[in-house]
């Protein structure tokens, strides 16, 4: 085990040291330099070179990716160059309201999904699966930036049942605020969560161990609830988890829209103005998230599963 | 019937939409146009009543607040705007929207004959926000601030020409300068040379601009980065009562069309930016006021005329007159735009559309123009413009259109906005929209004739490298000019050169729009298109 979960770390840190690199180049590699950008018109060659200094951006590539490396290890990532605050303090005021929004998003597609796909799932080919299919497809093809302004129009202007954007905290401060943002994530992923889970049912309800499960003379919403679920619902929450790439996009959106002080809307802030300390720290830490609930993921499978951890002796 | 259902539900969905951004109730909205030296009063009636004080406003804005350093602005208006509501200067804009400098914490100022020595005499008991004095020796330092690039990173050029800056006594202030500097005072109005405490500012460095002491209108009270600034009235302002609000929010709103469905809902009293695209229907809901702003903007699209073609004189009075701006005015700005009589923004010392008539549309002429160039078979030439402004895209499109007729291809090329912007400043475009609006930082031309004209800017007759060497005479000569009878008539020579040569084209001279509730009284803008929000009372709506 000890020997599996050494080498599942190494990997974890080859592959945290080529986000690091992938991050540094891309920002890097793209035209536009900060400081004419923050400079505009009345960049000087004299202004140009000392906001360079200043942001360090006058030191080599290897040596500015050095540093860089030393402030992940220190978890001191630097001034941002495009806002007047220090990043770690301006990310961790944003990551906040993001994983609000994220968390309640799925937390809807799970509450509007799990029980969609069970009908659908036991109502297989019927009207009722079809049209819970047409429905949560028609969901996932909306555009979300259109599906964020429709439920802006409908349920806060039209409506009035919620402000139509900003953010407040607490928890009555988060239902008001944050339900329309998250009910556009929920719908996004409604789709994800019915057809995984529906297939991933029917499959199961086909199985021996649930007709024996009917043999018994459990009712229909025991074998489901008790038996089939349990089995189908980790495959879903495996696919949400892979999903971070796409769920950083849709916040991005959700955000602009809904006025949500996050991490999405800073990120594309801080690619408009090629704030690379605070692109690299933020593309850096999902990466590293991912990372870490992979490897995680896979510390819990090993302890579970020992043909995994015993894999490598073979 | 699954298809009709489907059919159905989007049928109403988009009746929704249409219903909520057309026009659909009836009337009661009006537009004012914020002219420079225009009071800029609503329609309402409310507001010809006497100002009320009291109340909160929120407002939506499009660019949010990223600093609170004039000096070091990082997020242009974003910044700006809030540095107006926080500090005051020796001097300012006029808070009604003419081009007038007029006094802010200087009474009165006297000017030496040869215009090098500038004498202000302070307001008597003027405070910080508090409650400490304004000293003039404070002032001073401000203005040394204001006058060395290496700490006014904001505008370095407006502080060029100042060369000793002293406090004779409490209530003097004496900036000589090198030279004569027409727009002089135009400069230090602007933010760079607003006032701050010193000692709290050497005291506390970077920490100071996180909670500043004002000199302003208003005080900051709360500043959620990414989401909201709160303004408190302060109690120690110069003008006795004013600001009329007690308190104000601004709610940083980037999605233009999140800013309007705030503004409908009655979640915020303001909003700015609103998108060309709703105008009309905005002027159709009951309650709401929709404002022109203004303000020497313009759509500038730069030629580079190191492009053969482009560098050919003839190609570029032919490309001018290819382009019918009315059409383009109606069909893009709503109509909200000014066709231009000049090629840099509109500005207030202009010479009048009778005098030198606004940029005609004559296709026969253009394609004169173009059998005297060297292209009398037309080219082929690449146009950037920003992604993200569909009014710029828009715009580039009907260009395309147009100057076909004239045997023009242009290839279209969007681009991210910081993209465009560096490859100007580097030169590396053909035609270009550097900016989504180009805009002036003060309300007369010395700064854009001398961006275009003067070598010394060092940038390249603003990249469009167009070198004229009586342009630069006669623009050194203007700048310099502190005889306000006889700048007019200089920068009208000037005015009339730069349309004959014409080094680059400006398509469009345009407003800002932004949106009230009709209760919102004293909505005023200086000649820059500030909002001076101390101007600005909260009407009691009739029953």
């Amino acid at each position: 085990m000890l020997v599996y979960l050494v080498k599942r770390l190494i990997v974890s840190i080859v592959v945290l040291l080529g986000i690091a690199l992938g991050t540094f180049l891309m920002i890097h590699l793209i035209p536009g330099d900060p400081a004419k950008i923050q400079l505009g018109v009345h960049a000087t060659p004299e202004g140009i070179a000392k906001l360079h200094k200043e942001w360090g951006l006058d030191e080599s590539w290897p040596q500015q990716f050095w540093i860089y490396l030393g402030n992940i290890v220190t978890f001191n990532f630097g001034e941002s160059t495009a806002f007047n605050s220090n990043v770690a303090e301006l990310v961790g005021n944003r990551v906040g309201p993001t994983a609000v929004v994220l968390i309640y998003g799925i937390l809807i597609s799970l509450v509007i999904g799990v029980p969609l796909a069970i009908w659908a799932a036991l109502r297989q080919g019927g009207w009722i699966d079809n049209a819970i299919r047409v429905v949560t497809t028609f969901t996932f093809a909306m555009p979300p930036f259109w599906l964020a302004l429709m439920l802006a129009l409908l349920l806060g202007y039209k409506l009035g049942w919620f402000p139509v954007s900003g953010y407040e905290t607490g928890i009555s401060g988060i239902l008001r605020t944050c339900t329309l943002p998250a009910l556009t994530v929920g719908l996004g992923l409604l789709v994800i969560v019915v057809r995984n889970l529906r297939a991933n049912l029917v499959t199961v309800l086909h199985s021996e161990y649930i007709e024996a499960a009917r043999a018994r003379g459990y009712s229909e919403l025991r074998v489901v609830s008790k038996h089939a679920m349990r089995n189908s619902i980790i495959g879903v929450i495996t696919i949400l988890a892979s999903l971070f790439g796409f769920f950083v996009g849709l916040l991005v959106l959700v955000e602009s829209v809904f006025q949500i002080p996050g991490a999405g809307a800073l990120l594309v802030q801080g690619v408009a103005k090629r704030d690379y300390k605070l692109v690299q720290t933020l593309v850096f830490l999902s990466g590293a998230f991912v990372v870490i609930v992979g490897f995680l993921a896979d510390a819990a499978y090993a302890w579970l599963d020992p043909r995994i951890r015993l894999a490598g002796r073979q | 019937m699954r298809k009709l259902l489907l059919i159905g539900t989007m049928g109403a969905l988009l009746a929704l939409l249409v219903s909520a951004c057309g026009g659909s109730s009836g009337g009661g909205g009006s537009i004012s146009v914020a002219n420079e030296g225009e009071g800029k009063q609503t329609a309402n009636a409310v507001c010809e009543e006497e100002p009320v004080a009291g109340g909160n406003l929120v407002y939506a804005r499009q660019l949010e607040v990223v600093t609170l350093n004039p000096r070091e602005i990082k997020n242009g208006n974003g910044d700006i705007f809030a540095d107006e509501m926080l500090y005051s200067g020796l001097v300012r804009n006029d808070p009604n929207g003419t081009a007038e400098v007029v006094p802010a914490l200087a009474e009165k100022w006297d000017v030496s004959k040869d215009g090098l020595t500038y004498t202000f005499t302070l307001k008597p008991g003027i405070k910080y926000s508090d409650g400490s004095p304004i000293t003039a020796e404070d002032i001073a330092w401000n203005m040394e601030q204001f006058a060395d690039p290496e700490t006014n990173l904001s505008l370095p050029s407006l502080g060029e020409g100042i060369k000793k800056i002293s406090a004779p006594n409490k209530s003097t202030v004496v900036i000589e300068l090198e030279y004569p500097v027409a727009a002089f005072l135009y400069n230090i109005a602007v933010f760079p040379a607003f006032v701050v405490p010193k000692a709290k500012v050497e005291a506390e460095g970077a920490a100071f601009w996180k909670h500043p002491i004002s000199s302003g209108p208003f005080v900051m009270k709360e500043f959620a980065s990414g989401s909201h600034i709160t303004f408190e009235k302060n109690p120690y302002y110069f003008e006795k009562g004013k600001p009329y609000v007690d308190s104000m929010r601004w709610n940083f709103v980037p999605n233009s069309n999140t800013r309007v469905l705030e503004l409908k809902s009655g979640q915020a009293n303001l909003a700015d930016g609103i998108p060309f695209s709703q105008v009309e229907s905005l002027q159709g809901e009951s309650g709401l006021t929709v404002q022109e702003v203004k303000f020497p903007q313009s759509a500038l699209l730069i030629t580079n005329n190191k492009v053969k073609a482009l560098g050919d004189v003839h190609v570029r009075r032919a490309l001018s007159l290819a382009i019918n701006r009315e059409q383009l005015n109606e069909a893009v700005f709503r109509g909200t735009g000014t066709v231009p009589n000049s090629v840099i923004q509109n500005f207030e010392l202009d010479a009048s559309p009778q005098e030198i008539p606004p940029f005609e549309f004559n296709v026969e002429k253009a394609k004169e123009e173009m059998a005297k160039s060297k292209f009398a078979n037309g080219f082929s030439v690449s146009l950037k413009y920003p992604a993200g402004f569909d009014y710029y895209k828009q715009m580039s499109l009907l260009l395309q259109a147009e100057l076909k007729e004239i045997g023009v291809n242009v290839k279209l090329e969007e681009e991210e906005a910081s993209t465009i912007a560096e490859e100007w400043l580097a030169g590396e475009f053909e035609m270009t929209f550097p900016f989504a609006g180009t805009s002036s930082d003060i309300p007369v031309p010395d700064e854009y004739a001398s961006l275009f004209a003067l070598p010394e800017a060092e940038l390249d007759g603003f990249k469009s490298f167009w070198v004229n060497e009586e342009a630069e005479k006669l623009v050194q000569k203007f700048i310099t000019n502190t005889d306000e009878t006889t700048r007019k008539s200089e920068w009208k020579v000037i005015q009339e050169l730069f349309n004959e040569e014409m080094p680059s084209l400006n398509i469009m001279d345009y407003p800002l729009i932004n949106g009230h509730e009709s209760t919102i009284c004293g909505t005023k803008a200086n000649g820059l298109g500030v909002d001076q929000l101390q101007e600005t009372w909260i009407g009691k709506a009739s029953s």
